[in-house]
């Protein structure tokens, strides 16, 4: 049979260090990932989504955010099996009684660890987490669940695997055998926002739209084809619109920076990617104004997100940039005066730095005009 | 360069209503020399007007420009030579305005016109309404119109640049102007949007700051909000689980069943407790009997007991009084022997008293008598010394007063001298012979001698003898009549009839004073006091007594007793009542001893006889009771009676006490409790868990934690914001204030070379002095001899003369920079005296070798000695304009 396994969704999360519209376009990509997954499973013959916790970024979203999930998930023919993680924990009262309100027959909420058989001999043992940290192992309750009849035995869990030194959000630890020694024919984790294959019948799906600058890779969901008495066949499936990547250059002039602009520019698409460029090294004061000038004036306009961290950057100025100053009298001593304060360093220091910055580049931008 | 005006034509202009021009004005000093309201002053403002105001503008100066009362168009003409090179400029104002420049380009007009003036002149374009001569650049400082140069002004920003640049390579520094003032005016701007002109935070400062308050608010708030519903969460659930626990205590059945055995058990022992009370009665009733029977054999035993003994000390008290009663019979004869011995002893002892008294008073009375009898006795001398003792008084009496005396003694004394002076004057006549017949006055004279003292009259017959004695015999015989009349009336008063009688009476009066003396002694000493009678000192006290004594009788004289011997046997009379009394005391102690020894006895007899009747009366009665017969049987079978009664009691109390109802209750109330509590509890949670959950409902669908979430990361972006805002803001103010440090150091720069050029020309007026120039080149002070003035402190003269000469030296610093300068001065040098006059014409000379120099004067006198290009204003045609 073939499921779909994805996981932290994450929806309602507020990106609230983002600009209005990116904000909006981030969260309407969260809601558009669902249609993805919906489409996939489709495509690829899958009626089951089992999403391994996390589908909500809080334990009390707004209400819309609710019903934005519920008909994107019953616009689609599969059925959707919905396990609490530690962001959107369960408990009495919850959010997933909010959920199950609003929900039809096509979509379950496994708040509780108890075996279903979702197909005649297919059972699928959940491990919910009922509380914001837990601390045991929720996938130990598969061991007393019963399963009559069994063919299949999937499991569904959320939390990090234990010794495995991952960077998961939550503190409850899973066997990192636990698929072996509950006989689990695959078993789907949630937590970890990048794809990740612990064994052969044990992985991590990841968001299926990144949220974060962690990794290059947009979000995915596996498409996982299980059979009797084998392992799974498990294909990550691109459903992610949008890629963060985070990049750091080193660079020493003008003509580097445009080099590795040019061939970052070439090999994304920028209106789909959010960047974190991380900039480093000695330039002097022309070249880091005209380099800081191509990212504020171009490379940030072409791609959804810029976020750029220059202090490393540092921009000395250099012989020529002090007497193209210099032959304009009172600047050029503003210039050596602001100069001489970045020399004596100190939190006035960093200022004189940026002072003598800005005065080239209003300087600069009378050359251009 | 200099720039060389060669002739001005001006037509329409202000006071030049008609054309007018100024020609053959060549290098050097020019003088133009015309008495006041000529239209001199009209001439450099027309010159003004031709390069420098726009020739289509129609603002206020322009205006002016046309003749008052005129609507024409204001003309003006000039021809010069610039490096070298002739131009002409010829402008129209107003109405027809138009320019027409001709110069080494050619021809040009309108705005080209214009620019190639500026640029010529490095002047801009004025905007202004009034003319602004800073716009004009160099010339704009060098052409100086009338009272322009009375103080001493900065040059304008043109001139300054100029002036700036031309001294660069010497400070080794350079403004660059344009650079700094387009980077300035950027930089202020974007300052503005975060600093108000007084470095108030303003504008997006505050803007980031409000977006981060409003952010952490909005934060707490939301962080408040959903905290309260993780309470409400976590209240929900606890009520739950208490409301499983009292579900799961409601459905447990053991207490059903242990109430419903402890009900049965109940009845049980309840059934044994009335028991217990029925045998508790019995044991009591038989046990009162049997009581009731003991305590009469009891009370039987008991007086007859009693009886026994109040026999036995009946007897003995009884004997023992018996013994004490002759002791106390003896006693009491002794204390009546002593009480008659007493009472003898007292009568005794009041006759003693009674005799001794009766001789006291005998010897008293016997003394009195004596005393009075002497008073009596020296009564009567008393009386015979009072009766001598008036009679001398009397005598006394009869004394003369001495002043009476004198007066007698005087008058004897005059008697004798008025006889004496009459028979000195008086007519002695002797009558002899046969007197009969004679009549002397009238009577018969005798016959003798006779001494006549006044006219007498002698009749002898029919005959009168009429004699008269001389006038002083008359007088003495006055004196002497009168004299004696006195004498006798004094007498006569005293009744005395001569002098020595009433000497012998004195003598009298006189012995009976010392008479009465010798009396008063002898009374004093037959009256002295008198004890035994009573009787004060004195005659008074004497004759009173006698007088009171009248009625005292003689008393018959008795024998006096001896009362010593009264007395002493009044005293053997006490000594021997003293005694009987101590006897008496004696028998009285003896007596009570007794009493006391037989008092006990006494009341120890009757209580026996007392006790004694009370029993056998006790006796009497116990055994007259019905019952005494078989007593002693009956008190054998009550006793066992008791005993049967007792085990059945405690029989009863086992079964009592194994089923205690109050126990049983109370267990049975304790499980109803229970129930009731658990009730209450299930009804309380259950509300609890329905208002917990109504808000969980209402509350969670509010997507606090999403909210929560959003609002912390916009104050987290907030805050970031303002950070960013902060640098910014501080980045932009410290660039704003180095630039503004540049500037003025670097203006600094550039005072020392102005006030080195401008020094060569002021101290030639002013040997010796140092320039202060402020750096936006303005002569600020003077320093002569270490003594720095402010140049608005200088005279006027001064301030003038400075004021050109800071233009020569400015004019120069142009020349330098190949600047097309030429100096005008409008009536200058006004305040200046011969001597300074003479130098500032001289300096002016020079400086015509250099540039070309135009005078405007009205003051003929004092330029007439001054070589140089005279020059007039004339009128002319203007020629095709």
């Amino acid at each position: 049979m073939k499921l779909i396994h994805t996981a932290d969704w994450q929806l309602g999360k507020p990106y609230g260090r983002f600009e209005p519209e990116v904000r909006a376009a981030l969260s309407e990509a969260r809601f558009d990932a669902i249609d993805a997954i919906g489409r996939e499973a489709a495509r690829h013959g899958a009626d089951h989504v089992m999403v391994a916790g996390d589908v909500f970024d809080t334990e009390g979203p707004e209400d819309r955010t609710i019903v934005q999930a519920i008909s994107r998930m019953e616009r689609h023919a599969c059925r959707w099996w919905l396990l609490p993680g530690n962001h959107d924990f369960a408990r009495n009262g919850g959010l997933w009684d909010r959920v199950r309100h609003r929900a039809g027959s096509c979509i379950t909420v496994l708040s509780e660890a108890q075996a279903h058989e979702i197909e005649p001999g297919i059972w699928l043992l959940p491990a919910p987490l009922t509380h914001r940290h837990n601390l045991d192992d929720p996938t130990e309750l598969f061991d007393t669940m019963a399963t009559p009849g069994g063919r299949i035995r999937i499991g569904l869990a959320h939390g990090s695997i234990r010794d495995f030194g991952t960077q998961g959000e939550t503190k409850n630890q899973i066997a990192p055998d636990r698929a072996r020694r509950s006989t689990l024919d695959y078993l789907a984790l949630g937590d970890w926002h990048g794809t990740l294959n612990i064994d052969a019948r044990t992985w991590y799906a990841g968001t299926p739209e990144t949220d974060r600058f962690q990794r290059d890779e947009p979000g995915q969901i596996l498409l996982v084809d299980i059979g009797e008495g084998r392992d799974p066949v498990v294909t990550p499936i691109r459903t992610g619109r949008f890629q963060w990547i985070k990049r750091s250059w080193t660079v020493n002039d003008q003509a580097g920076f445009n080099a590795e602009c040019d061939q970052l520019l070439g090999s994304i698409d920028p209106p789909s990617t959010l960047l974190e460029l991380s900039l480093a090294g000695i330039t002097s004061l022309t070249d880091r104004v005209g380099m800081l000038g191509r990212l504020e004036n171009d490379v940030g306009h072409r791609v959804r997100y810029l976020d750029v961290r220059a202090a490393d950057l540092v921009g000395r100025p250099s012989a020529d940039d002090l007497a193209s100053l210099a032959v304009e009298g009172m600047l050029g001593v503003a210039a050596a005066k602001l100069s001489a304060a970045i020399e004596t360093g100190g939190p006035d220091g960093l200022i004189a730095k940026r002072a003598l910055e800005r005065l080239f580049v209003e300087y600069s931008r009378e050359d251009r005009a | 360069m200099s720039l060389y005006l060669r002739r001005i034509a001006i037509d329409g202009f202000r006071k030049f209503r008609e054309a007018m021009a100024i020609e053959g004005l060549t290098d050097g000093l020019n003088i133009v020399i015309e008495p006041n309201e000529t239209g001199k002053s009209t001439v450099l403002e027309a010159l003004r007007a031709a390069f420098f105001v726009r020739h289509g503008t129609k603002n206020q100066l322009a205006q002016s420009f046309a003749p008052y009362g005129e609507a024409v168009g204001p003309e003006i003409q000039v021809s010069f030579d610039a490096d070298g090179a002739p131009w002409t400029v010829t402008k129209r104002f107003l109405r027809g305005a138009s320019i027409e420049v001709t110069g080494p380009q050619g021809k040009a007009q309108g705005e080209e016109a214009e620019a190639r003036l500026h640029a010529l002149l490095g002047s801009v374009r004025d905007t202004s309404q009034r003319g602004d001569a800073g716009s004009y650049g160099a010339l704009g400082l060098l052409w100086v119109a009338q009272a322009e140069a009375l103080t001493v002004t900065g040059p304008g920003q043109i001139v300054r640049d100029t002036v700036r640049s031309t001294l660069e390579a010497e400070v080794g520094s350079i403004m660059g102007g344009p650079a700094y003032a387009r980077v300035r005016t950027r930089i202020d701007e974007q300052y503005g949007r975060y600093w108000s002109p007084t470095g108030q935070k303003r504008g997006r400062q505050n803007e980031a700051r409000e977006r981060v308050e409003q952010a952490e608010a909005a934060a707490r708030d939301a962080s408040e909000r959903l905290a309260g519903l993780e309470r409400t969460f976590s209240e929900l659930e606890s009520a739950r689980s208490r409301l499983k626990v009292v579900h799961r205590e409601i459905a447990d059945d053991t207490d059903v069943q242990a109430r419903k055995d402890l009900t049965a058990s109940l009845e049980t022992a309840r059934a044994a407790a009335q028991i217990l009370a029925t045998r508790r009665a019995e044991h009591e009733a038989i046990s009162a009997k049997t009581r009731n029977l003991e305590d009469l054999v009891d009370r039987h035993r008991k007086a007859t007991d009693e009886r026994t003994s109040a026999e036995l000390a009946l007897e003995a008290a009884r004997s023992r009084r018996a013994e004490v009663r002759e002791g106390l019979a003896t006693a009491q004869q002794r204390l009546a022997d002593a009480r008659s011995a007493l009472e003898a002893a007292r009568t005794a002892r009041q006759e003693a008293r009674r005799a001794l008294s009766a001789g006291e008073e005998l010897l008293r009375t016997s003394r009195r008598r004596s005393a009075v009898s002497a008073a009596r006795a020296r009564h009567a001398e008393l009386v015979d010394l009072e009766r001598l003792q008036v009679e001398a008084a009397a005598l006394t009496a009869t004394l003369i007063p001495a002043k009476a005396m004198d007066a007698i003694e005087a008058n004897e004394r005059l008697v004798a001298e008025a006889r004496a002076a009459r028979a000195a004057g008086a007519t002695r006549v002797a009558l002899v012979g046969d007197a009969a017949g004679i009549l002397i006055d009238g009577e018969p004279m005798a016959i003798g001698e006779r001494t006549l003292s006044g006219e007498t009259r002698v009749r002898f017959g029919n005959a009168e003898l009429i004699i008269t004695p001389p006038a002083g015999a008359a007088s003495a015989e006055g004196a002497l009549s009168s004299a004696l009349e006195r004498q006798a009336s004094a007498f006569a008063d005293l009744g005395l009839t001569s002098l020595a009688e009433a000497r012998a009476r004195n003598d009298t009066a006189r012995d009976a004073v010392g008479e009465l003396r010798t009396i008063a002694a002898r009374i004093a000493a037959v009256t002295p006091a008198d004890d035994v009678i009573g009787l004060a000192s004195g005659p008074d006290a004497l004759k009173l007594f006698i007088v009171e004594l009248v009625d005292e009788d003689e008393a018959v004289e008795a024998d006096i007793p001896d009362v010593a011997l009264l007395t002493a046997k009044l005293e053997a009379a006490d000594t021997a009542l003293a005694r009987a009394e101590g006897a008496q005391e004696s028998a009285v102690e003896a007596l009570r001893r007794a009493e006391k020894e037989d008092a006990p006895l006494a009341s120890a007899e009757a209580g026996a006889a007392s006790t004694l009747a009370n029993a056998n009366g006790q006796i009497e009665t116990i055994e007259g009771r019905p019952e005494f017969p078989t007593l002693a049987a009956d008190v054998v079978r009550a006793r066992e009676q008791t005993a049967e009664a007792a085990v059945k009691l405690e029989e009863a109390t086992r079964d009592a006490t194994a089923h205690d109802p109050a126990a049983i209750t109370r267990r049975i109330e304790t499980i109803d409790a229970r129930v009731k509590a658990a009730g209450e509890a299930r009804v309380k949670l259950e509300m609890d868990v329905a208002r917990l959950e109504g808000t969980v409902e209402s509350e969670g669908g509010k997507g606090l934690a999403d909210r929560e979430a959003g609002a912390r990361e916009e104050a987290e972006a907030a805050r970031a914001a303002l950070q960013r805002i902060t640098e910014e803001s501080d980045t932009l103010k410290l660039l704003r204030d180095t630039l503004d440090e540049a500037r003025d150091e670097t203006s600094a720069k550039f005072v020392g070379p102005v006030a080195k050029r401008a020094k060569r020309h002021i101290e030639r007026l002013l040997p010796g002095c140092d320039l202060s120039f402020s750096e936006d080149l303005t002569l600020e002070a003077v320093v002569r001899g270490g003594i720095s003035e402010g140049c608005g402190d200088l005279s006027r003269g001064t301030q003038e003369q400075l004021a050109v000469l800071t233009r020569i030296a400015f004019a120069d610093m142009l020349l330098e920079q190949g600047r097309p300068v030429s100096l005008i001065l409008d009536d200058p040098l006004v305040y200046a005296d011969d001597a300074r006059l003479d130098l500032m014409i001289e300096i002016l000379s020079e400086a015509a070798e250099r540039m070309q120099v135009v005078l405007l004067t009205c003051r003929d006198r004092a330029f007439r000695h001054v070589p140089g290009n005279r020059l007039s204003m004339a009128r002319i045609l203007l020629d095709g304009v």
